[in-house]
């Protein structure tokens, strides 16, 4: 389960916040490249966190904020023995879980649309994401495990 | 160093669509501008060769499906070739290898529609 958000860094914590515009997501998405390597992950799940963290920062800019550049998103990256953690707040519409449908792929196939991959991705490429709102933030918090 | 770069050329009856870079929510209008474009022109049958792509993100993927109702109707198609292994992945991963021909190489996408014709 996803820790709930702590205000205070710990020592293995990495702490970015970025204006809430598309211009930053190839410098948040090479950031969280980096950090999985770092964590001791190779360079093939490096990859899809680093995508996961796109989609996730794409829907809080896209979708939380609607588009409005002016707002910030908080990354909060965390390293733990067994995973690495990443945490993303922001102060526009959350997302709530029932809110939240995945498309089933076959299905997917039979019916293309555009939307609802983004989400797909993200859990699909990470071992955990969830969502949570407290004291007016919303937070995706997204983890995957070291093996 | 830009986020995308795209260069288009025809190759017989396709045009090969190489983006370079990045295809992500920032980048995503430009690439499905040069992808309009050729459908504009009446070119349907589209090539995408992702051999310098380095990831594209589900805002890359709409544009792709958002065209493939309208080249399929106009007898022509998307093909996908040179995919790098994580780019592979986020087809594989949402079944668009199911939905769209998968290439190792230009010359062998070419050559399958050499053949089709």
């Amino acid at each position: 389960m996803c820790p709930s958000p702590a205000m205070r860094m710990e020592k293995s914590d990495f702490r970015l916040t970025i204006p809430s515009q598309t211009r930053y997501l190839n410098l948040v998405t090479g950031l969280a490249k980096r950090a999985s390597q770092l964590a001791g992950m190779d360079d093939s799940t490096a990859a899809k966190v680093s995508i996961a963290v796109d989609e996730a920062v794409t829907n809080i800019i896209m979708h939380a904020y609607g588009g409005e550049e002016d707002h910030s998103v908080e990354l909060d990256l965390r390293f733990t023995e067994t995973t690495l953690e990443i945490h993303m707040w922001h102060t526009g519409v959350g997302i709530r879980g029932n809110q939240i449908v995945l498309p089933d792929p076959k299905e997917y196939v039979k019916h293309p649309r555009k939307g609802g991959l983004g989400l797909l991705l993200m859990s699909r490429f990470m071992d955990e994401v969830r969502f949570s709102e407290e004291k007016g933030r919303s937070e995706c918090c997204m983890i995957k495990n070291i093996a | 160093m830009t986020d995308l770069s795209i260069q288009v050329r025809d190759a017989g009856s396709a045009s090969v669509v190489e983006p370079s870079g990045f295809i992500n929510a920032h980048t995503v209008r430009q690439f499905e501008g040069a992808l309009e474009t050729l459908v504009q022109e009446g070119r349907f049958t589209i090539l995408l060769n992702c051999r310098e792509l380095n990831y594209i993100s589900s805002a890359g993927l709409g544009a792709i499906m958002g065209l493939i109702e309208t080249v399929r109707e106009n007898k022509g198609d998307i093909l996908l070739c040179n995919l790098q292994e994580n780019v592979f992945a986020i087809f594989d991963t949402l079944g668009f290898t199911q939905l769209y021909r998968v290439f190792p190489s230009e010359e062998e996408a070419l050559a399958s529609l050499t053949e089709q014709a």
